[in-house]
């Protein structure tokens, strides 16, 4: 009998078995309940759905004269993987850029022969790109495909040094020749750019596979109440989130969740004390002077069909500290993030966009990016949502032969 | 009564000429073959505008083609705007014209949300602004 009812002289027992019953029930109770159910509204499904379907159709590209063909992939992924295209013998594509760990390397600044300023974006859906590299200075997956060729820092094989690689490889130039239908001529700089394009017909193969994300996109579309509950609910708060609130999908919208350009999501510039990096605007001055870019002579295609961006684009104050806005398949696969790596983990970028400071933003007026101000739950919903844009299974390149039969 | 003559002839070619300009504004009619376009009024000038593709895709290029009625085009500047954001696009269209036939290449939306066209025209001593306002989803 407690103090309480005997000071009041009341004989009092506890019901223990009556209270346990009923304890034990209220946690059945619990268990048992159904995950909360959340509604979408007609305006929030319309928004979903239009991130797919998945995967999406895609054409060669016209620029690049063996996009899509067999023989050209093959070689690609061949030369993705040859060391001696490094002036050291040391470095090839797949160390800043490795299979496993999405496609990039998992530091913040890669580094080759030397530290570079920038952190190694994933090759995941390059194809779907308009623009490449953390400042688009590349119209062409094919030309994006040369810079490190020629950056001492990175590979720095040079143009000479790697068509004399090819010619005189009985091996690499089979498979040239298996690609293109001729040998490696004598003109370096032709030969040079047709290894640019082998490796683009290898990295368009890099497409990411189906999502929990598309599962239940596309049961949204089909309006199946069944499969959208397998869903998990932080990932539909998150994905209402970045539907919404979150202001995500200004940026982050469509199939591959970008819209391909370039923002200043205020994060700093500097690579160090006194130098900054000029992002999107030193992208554009260096596009413009590119001997690559899709109105020179390299491009495949004699319309010009895919230089209408080059033709128009345009550089804006508001363009210095622009950088890609990725797309966020797999990003979950990709740590660390920004452009120089600085965030570790998807919960750093969402307390980053949660906390911004909008004076810090260089946007000239532009209101995209606000302080969000979200709850420690909201977080963790929205990563939630941004894990589930991981592909349910490992990328079919990896299981490719590793060279042409023929050319063995 | 010469001065009353003189009046009375002004405003008699007054009337032919307001009569004229509300002929032509009246006159201003969908070119052949535009199906889907649309059409803005200002004070001074109409257009008729049509987008290639026919609905303007997000986060892709495409072109416009316009037809003014009203007085002679001297200049004409086109921009897009995000009034919301408060920017513009990243990319500077071409502008050619062939009398009141205007083509702009090179346009590009690339958010979701309102966007205006926005064309500054001026001729004939007359300046004017004409917007056209959609919703891309």
């Amino acid at each position: 009998m407690t103090p309480v009812f005997r000071a009041l002289g009341v004989s009092f027992r506890w019901p223990w078995p009556a209270v346990q019953a009923v304890l034990i029930s209220i946690a059945l109770i619990i268990v048992a309940a159904p995950a909360q159910s959340i509604d979408f509204t007609a305006a929030e499904k319309r928004q979903i759905l239009r991130h797919g379907p998945w995967p999406q159709a895609s054409e060669p590209d016209p620029s690049n004269r063996v996009s899509g063909k067999a023989a050209a992939i093959y070689f690609g992924r061949t030369l993705f993987f040859e060391l001696r295209l490094s002036t050291s013998g040391r470095i090839n594509c797949a160390v800043c850029h490795r299979p496993l760990k999405g496609w990039t390397d998992g530091v913040p600044k890669s580094r080759g022969h030397a530290e570079v300023d920038r952190n190694a974006l994933s090759l995941f859906n390059l194809r779907f790109n308009r623009w490449f590299g953390w400042d688009g200075a590349q119209d062409s997956l094919w030309a994006q495909n040369l810079r490190p060729l020629l950056d001492t820092r990175e590979m720095g094989i040079g143009i000479t040094g790697a068509a004399d690689l090819v010619r005189g490889d009985k091996a690499l130039s089979c498979e040239y020749r298996a690609a293109f239908g001729t040998a490696p001529g004598k003109d370096d700089a032709a030969v040079f750019v047709d290894l640019g394009k082998a490796m683009a017909a290898f990295l368009e193969t890099l497409v990411s596979g189906r999502t929990p994300f598309d599962d239940f996109r596309d049961a949204v579309g089909r309006n199946d109440a069944a499969a959208m509950a397998k869903y998990p609910a932080a990932a539909k708060r998150g994905l209402r989130l970045f539907i919404g609130k979150g202001r995500c999908a200004f940026c982050h919208f469509g199939p591959t969740f970008t819209n391909g350009e370039f923002a200043d999501a205020g994060v700093s510039f500097f690579i160090r004390r006194g130098v900054v990096d000029p992002g999107r605007h030193g992208g554009i001055r260096k596009l413009r002077k590119s001997p690559y870019n899709l109105l020179g002579k390299f491009n495949d295609d004699p319309a010009r069909t895919t230089a209408v961006k080059t033709r128009h684009v345009r550089l804006t104050h508001r363009n210095y500290g622009e950088f890609r806005v990725p797309g966020l398949r797999n990003v979950a696969l990709t740590a660390p993030y920004m452009h120089a790596g600085s965030l570790k983990t998807l919960a750093d970028v969402v307390r980053h966009y949660s906390t911004i400071n909008e004076e810090r933003l260089h946007a000239d007026g532009e209101k995209i990016l606000r302080r969000l101000d979200l709850s420690t739950g909201e977080q963790a919903d929205l990563v939630a949502f941004l894990r589930s844009l991981t592909e349910k299974e490992h990328h079919p390149a990896l299981r490719m032969p590793v060279r042409l039969p023929t050319c063995k | 009564m010469r001065c009353c003559r003189l009046i009375a002839l002004m405003g008699l070619w007054a009337a032919i000429v307001s009569g004229s300009s509300a002929a032509a504004a009246a006159a201003c009619e969908r070119p052949a073959g535009w199906t889907n376009a649309q059409h803005v009024a200002g004070k001074t000038w109409r257009v008729w505008w049509q987008s290639s593709p026919a609905a303007i895709p997000l986060g892709a290029h495409f072109s416009v083609r316009f037809h003014f009625c009203g007085p002679a085009l001297r200049r004409i500047r086109l921009r897009g705007w995000m009034p919301d954001h408060q920017h513009g696009m990243n990319y500077r269209p071409t502008v050619a014209r062939s009398g009141i036939a205007v083509q702009a290449k090179g346009l590009l939306f690339h958010m979701p949300g309102k966007w205006q066209l926005i064309l500054d025209v001026a001729g004939s001593g007359k300046r004017e602004r004409l917007v056209a306002t959609m919703v891309l989803e």
